[in-house]
């Protein structure tokens, strides 16, 4: 875990979650982020439907009246005052992505391995950034998807309207 | 008063499109369903069958967050029912102190099982849920709404 942890953020791209995107032909949600830089670029991973739910409402920053799974992870952190400090997209093998919690406790860090959707999830309600590895950045999917993505989204719209 | 409670089972529960836990406790004299969405029931089935799927799920994940500072689930407490929705809470110790933190069931019965923490109920939740027409409603149950969990 350690050796695939970078413990500096130098070479690392920051990333915005932008949007959760539904694909309606699966029961997935597509996690559309852009890079922090401007880089009009995307990356995007795919997540179950209440992974996605719990990122969307995150973003969204609606309050559901019984706390979510990720809003309890907070809550630990609050109780036991640890602080998320980042998640970082560390590895992708077989179109699956490998995400890394950094967590900090007086002056103590851990790293705990985890899926992206957890790390974002729990990363959009910390205010903690998301970063990508060099080398994931390179070997992402949906690399000239855009326009797919696009028709996606204008079919769930479509779809929304019925 | 709280009661000691085991987690007996899931469901499927056809006319709401979810999953019911059912908990007992050791006597086997009091029952207690929560309803609960599918992606928990999911979870808490794992945990049940102990097994460990490919990628760590969102209460794996949470337990390894917990295991990381070494903070411990000492219980979970099913504490009260209003309207139909259960409240929990989950009781932890670290660093020589205890917490306790606001959960829905779900999310406290998917860590207990995953913790070896044990699950309680008050009292009042037990008397409040029997007080409702459940009783029949189990009755009503076919076979086949039980073990739907997989479709």
């Amino acid at each position: 875990m350690e050796e695939h942890a970078p413990h500096t953020t130098d070479a690392l791209i920051q990333l915005e979650v932008n949007r959760v995107v539904e694909d309606s032909t699966t029961d997935t949600r597509i996690v559309v982020l852009t890079r922090a830089d401007g880089t009009s670029d995307l990356f995007m991973v795919w997540v179950g439907a209440s992974e996605g739910e719990s990122i969307r409402r995150a973003l969204d920053t609606s309050t559901t009246p019984r706390p979510m799974s990720h809003d309890l992870i907070k809550s630990f952190g609050e109780h036991l005052g640890v602080k998320m400090e980042r998640a970082v997209l560390t590895d992708v093998k077989s179109s699956t992505y490998y995400a890394t919690v950094f967590l900090e406790n007086k002056g103590v860090v851990r790293t705990v391995d985890s899926r992206p959707s957890d790390a974002f999830a729990l990363a959009l309600r910390c205010q903690a950034p998301i970063y990508v590895t060099q080398d994931v950045w390179k070997r992402r999917t949906g690399q000239n998807l855009d326009a797919w993505l696009s028709k996606l989204e204008t079919k769930n719209i479509g779809a929304q309207e019925v | 008063m709280i009661t000691q409670m085991q987690v007996k089972g899931l469901m499927f529960d056809p006319y709401n499109n979810a999953y019911i836990v059912i908990l007992r406790d050791e006597d086997q004299s009091e029952m207690l369903p929560i309803w609960v969405g599918k992606s928990e029931a999911s979870s808490i089935s794992l945990a049940i069958e102990n097994v460990a799927p490919p990628r760590p799920m969102t209460h794996d994940f949470m337990k390894t967050y917990l295991d990381a500072f070494n903070a411990k689930v000492i219980s979970v407490v099913i504490t009260d029912l209003t309207e139909h929705t259960y409240f929990a809470k989950i009781h932890l110790t670290y660093a020589d102190s205890e917490y306790t933190v606001d959960s829905r069931p779900s999310d406290a019965i998917a860590l207990a099982l995953r913790t070896q923490a044990p699950i309680f109920a008050s009292e009042s939740v037990i008397r409040k849920q029997s007080s409702e027409e459940l009783d029949q409603w189990l009755e009503n149950l076919k076979p086949e709404d039980f073990g739907k969990l997989d479709s």
